[in-house]
């Protein structure tokens, strides 16, 4: 006698199994249902390409638990229970479709257990039982017992009820293995050697009477199936929807470049970025469903850490609340043919303050670490965008104003775009555009008092080096991120299309820039426009002059040096080494890095248009980062972003150690050096 | 329904770097730098925004007109886009470089032929010439009470209340309408334009009106006679006056001073 032979109050066994599966499907399905639904209340997304690629991509990333294992740190190492809780549960899976859809689906149960299959599956499940079950203890040890700071307040009755019947659920599957060997007449295909914890906990019931044995057994059967079904239908009506979710949230992955944002069809957009959440995209309406709230986001955030309202774990799971709240009358609006736009609200002031949009410095460390690839800095930049074009918000209104107005963010500067290059060897586009390379200033290496000393150190480089240079001088506009970020999409284009066309006019292919805003816009961001060009960072160049002899370094002492990652350098274009490389170059001198670094790297506060903006809430971000250099007890910090540059001055200042820790871009430093010609 | 008319002038960049302003000091002109569009004055924003505010609060027409030659579409065009209803351009190159009170006569000519007026608003002075002789011209011009340097303007019972800003306060006067007023930099900054008031703006009709048109007598336009033009020379040499102590330093400086006959 089997469970699903064994009759209850008359009913046979597989009836009852067969209408609670069905009935646990069926709730399952309803909900994916309902959850589709609400994503295509979303906008359309542009098409997805490349299918294979992503399909691998994900295969790597779900199979192989990257997603997971890529942020394993000595500190974090909740990656390894993931993935081992993982890898179990994928095996688990694997079994259950070939048991219950060609086994019982098509009859061939009997005779699977007859083969040597049966033995596989029963010594790999065992192995896999015990992958989930130490994942699972581990997971309610961290959470409950350890307590890390990403898992403050997240000892819920959900996640425990998740924990528990995930524990439970291999359990129950070795003691139907264990009663089914304890009765002696496991299935022939199992053979003589018999999986090891299976028959192990088999013995535990060595002297029990068959009857009491064959009642575990059933007891166990049941209680199996009825966790297996519960979690289930548990996940789609939990944060744990992040098991079904994240894979197609992966599948569905953003194309690269990364941090690239999607540009606004300004002529046919119905409403400007997102106002209301039918104006996010399903793909982004996706993220939502994506996030199982295990907060690596808001340990790396800056702005959560310097105490701003901004948390980027909360504000995905308040968007999810929302839409989950407002779905069911936006599928009866969209019933009713009204659009569905009109009865979800705003979601600024009611679902998001103005603050926590306006406190993100774009800096993609929340993007970066999140394993299943939830995207936030997309959603800010939406709902920016929203309040910007709609006229909506006096934020950033001076700084805007003055891109569109004199096309530089740097309002009351003195300095014209061609000052820095008196006393060097420069060539104006305008006057002379026979060149090899079009040094792209930027408008804060060019305005801005402190920064010249970037540009006029590039100059003298370039010129050493003997490098056929010019550059568009007045010609030369902003590059638009910072309207961009701010939410201005449409002077963004503008800026993008102006200088596009002048790149284009003057045949440009070839562009240097010592701004990884500008280097990552026009690199990045300009084909989307039509401006393809071929851009160079001034580390990574100036990384190749050393290298080729170009560039000689003949004296001079850097001394201890801490080299801070600019977030559109490092986390948006994958540019850590050159550098590395070019300090490493320099005479008597030792690098030494920051607690946190390269991906991990902490912003200086100032992306994201945030240069222009106050910082009034909270600590000062650059001044958290200032602290983490003056630990390494560096004398300088050397940086390659203009912003970074300001922002760490400024802390510097703050802190009272511009004596002890200067602030340099890597070409002041290689500048200050002796050169050989 | 209350009809406004706001005057608003473009003029160079206030914000242009010193090396970028360049002068023919032969033509007495200054040359306009290269790749350096002109802006509203400021003055004149900050007049838009006070006719704004008033129709933030009751039903009113804006109407802007910009006298001159070679007005500048772009830039003109952003006063539609922040919300008002008409943009009149007075051009013609009998207008060029013509004195402040011919602007007025011009202005008012303009401001005559639109006919309705309520109220005539104008930044305090224009930020290349600092003149401000203008708002008050067309005043006289028109026969209408004048206020300057308005810091606020409220609309009751068909009468205005000016807070008018003084070196240690402000003053309110109150006035019956029509009237014209000057308007400073404490209205406020003027607001920015929604991007579909933007796209709005772009397609919306601008009338321009001739001297002609406007039956302007040439014979009354003046220009001004400039006798010389020229960017004052900033020449500063520095010395330090050091000493053993502060004090022994102060002596120095005290005697250099007097060696120096500056004291």
């Amino acid at each position: 006698m089997s469970a699903v032979t064994t009759t209850y109050f008359g009913i046979p066994g597989y009836v009852i199994f067969w209408v609670i599966f069905a009935l646990a499907i069926g709730l399952f399905l309803n909900r994916m249902s309902q959850l589709v639904r609400y994503m295509l209340l979303g906008r359309r997304e542009e098409s997805y390409g490349q299918i294979v690629r992503r399909a691998l991509k994900t295969a790597v990333a779900v199979l192989g638990q990257w997603c997971q294992l890529k942020n394993l740190t000595f500190k974090d190492r909740a990656s390894i229970g993931h993935a081992f809780m993982a890898w179990g549960f994928f095996i688990f899976i694997v079994f259950y479709f070939i048991f219950i859809i060609i086994g019982a689906g098509f009859g061939v149960s009997e005779t699977l257990e007859h083969t040597s299959f049966f033995f596989y599956y029963a010594w790999v499940m065992d192995i896999a039982a015990v992958f989930v079950i130490l994942g699972a203890a581990w997971g309610i040890i961290r959470r409950y017992v350890v307590r890390p700071s990403r898992l403050k307040g997240e000892q819920t009755v959900e996640a425990m009820v998740i924990l528990v019947t995930v524990l439970i659920h291999p359990v129950t599957h070795l003691f139907k293995e264990a009663t089914s060997i304890a009765l002696g007449h496991p299935p022939a295909g199992l053979g003589a050697v018999l999986p090891p914890i299976s028959s192990a906990l088999s013995n535990l019931f060595a002297g029990s009477a068959e009857s009491t044995i064959e009642a575990a057994s059933i007891g166990f059967f049941w209680a199996h199936w009825l966790v297996v079904l519960f979690v289930l239908v548990f996940i789609v009506y939990s944060r744990y929807l992040h098991v079904v979710a994240s894979i197609f949230n992966i599948l569905f992955q953003s194309p690269p470049p990364k941090g690239t944002l999607r540009p606004v069809d300004l002529k046919n957009a119905k409403s400007l970025g997102a106002g209301r959440i039918t104006d996010l995209t399903w793909k982004q309406i996706l993220d939502l469903y994506s996030c199982v709230v295990c907060g690596q986001c808001q340990e790396l955030c800056p702005a959560t850490a310097s105490g701003k309202p901004l948390n980027p774990k909360e504000l995905i799971q308040d968007l999810k609340k929302h839409l989950l709240e407002v779905g069911p009358q936006l599928l009866k609006a969209k019933k009713e043919e009204e659009s569905a736009g009109n009865s979800s609200g705003e979601l600024v002031g009611k679902v998001i303050t103005e603050d926590e949009i306006w406190a993100c410095t774009t800096c993609r460390a929340c993007d970066n670490v999140c394993p299943v690839l939830v995207e936030h800095v997309d959603k800010i930049v939406d709902l920016r965008r929203n309040l910007i074009m709609g006229s909506k918000t006096e934020t950033a209104r001076d700084p805007l104003r003055n891109i569109r107005v004199r096309g530089h963010p740097w309002m009351g500067t003195t300095l014209a775009r061609e000052d820095w290059t008196q006393g060097l060897n420069v060539k104006i586009m305008a006057e002379n555009s026979n060149v090899d390379i079009l040094y792209w200033v930027g408008c804060t290496e060019a305005l801005e008092d402190r920064s010249i000393k970037i540009a006029q150190a590039i100059g003298k480089l370039l010129n050493q080096a003997q490098i056929n240079f010019g550059i568009l001088g007045e010609e030369e506009s902003c590059c638009g991120d910072p309207a961009r970020r701010l939410g201005n999409e449409h002077q963004f284009q503008l800026q993008a299309q102006k200088n596009i066309k002048i790149l284009q006019n003057y045949n440009v292919k070839k562009i240097v820039t010592a701004c990884p805003h500008c280097y990552n816009t026009i690199k990045n961001e300009y084909p989307q426009f039509g401006g393809e060009f071929e851009v160079i960072h001034h580390t990574q160049f100036i990384a190749q002059l050393l290298k080729e002899g170009k560039l000689k370094v003949s004296g001079g002492n850097g001394g201890l040096i801490t080299y801070h990652d600019a977030c559109y350098l490092g986390r948006y274009n994958d540019i850590y080494q050159p550098p590395r490389q070019i300090l490493n170059n320099l005479p008597d001198t030792r690098i030494i890095e920051m607690e946190q670094n390269r991906a991990r790297s902490f912003c200086c506060g100032g992306g994201g248009g945030r240069m222009w903006l106050e910082e009034n809430i909270g600590k000062r971000i650059s001044e958290l980062r200032i602290e983490q250099a003056i630990k390494t007890k560096a004398q300088t910090v050397a940086t390659a972003c203009p912003y970074c540059l300001q922002m760490f001055e400024d802390a510097a200042k703050v802190k009272g150690v511009e004596e002890s820790l200067k602030v340099r871009d890597i070409a002041e430093l290689v500048g200050s050096m002796s050169l050989l010609t | 329904m209350i009809d406004i008319i706001v005057c608003v002038k473009q003029v160079l960049d206030p914000e242009l770097p010193l090396s970028l302003f360049k002068i023919n000091p032969e033509a007495k002109q200054v040359i306009p730098p290269r790749g350096r569009a002109p802006v509203l004055n400021p003055f004149d924003e900050n007049a838009l925004e006070a006719a704004l505010k008033i129709k933030d609060t009751q039903e009113a027409k804006i109407t802007v007109i910009s006298m001159g030659s070679g007005l500048d579409e772009v830039i003109l065009r952003e006063t539609l886009a922040v919300g008002a209803d008409d943009l009149i351009f007075l051009q013609d190159d009998a207008f060029k470089d013509v004195d402040s009170y011919s602007t007025a006569y011009v202005l008012a000519t303009a401001i005559k032929k639109i006919g309705k007026y309520d109220l005539i608003l104008c930044g305090r002075q224009a930020a290349d010439t600092d003149a401000g002789q203008v708002g008050s011209a067309i005043a006289e011009i028109l026969g209408i009470p004048s206020i300057t340097l308005a810091g606020k303007i409220e609309v009751s019972n068909g009468k205005l209340k000016i807070q008018r800003v003084t070196e240690d306060g402000y003053e309110v006067i109150e006035v019956p309408m029509p009237a014209l007023i000057t308007a400073g930099y404490e209205i406020g900054n003027i607001r920015e334009a929604s991007f579909q008031a933007t796209m709005e703006a772009d397609t919306k009709e601008i009338t321009t009106w001739s001297a002609q048109e406007l039956g302007i007598d040439l014979s009354l336009l003046k220009r001004s006679n400039m006798l010389q033009l020229s960017i004052p020379a900033h020449e500063v040499t520095c010395q330090l006056i050091k000493g053993e102590s502060p004090e022994e330093a102060g002596k120095n400086l005290a005697i250099k001073l007097r060696d120096d006959q500056k004291i």
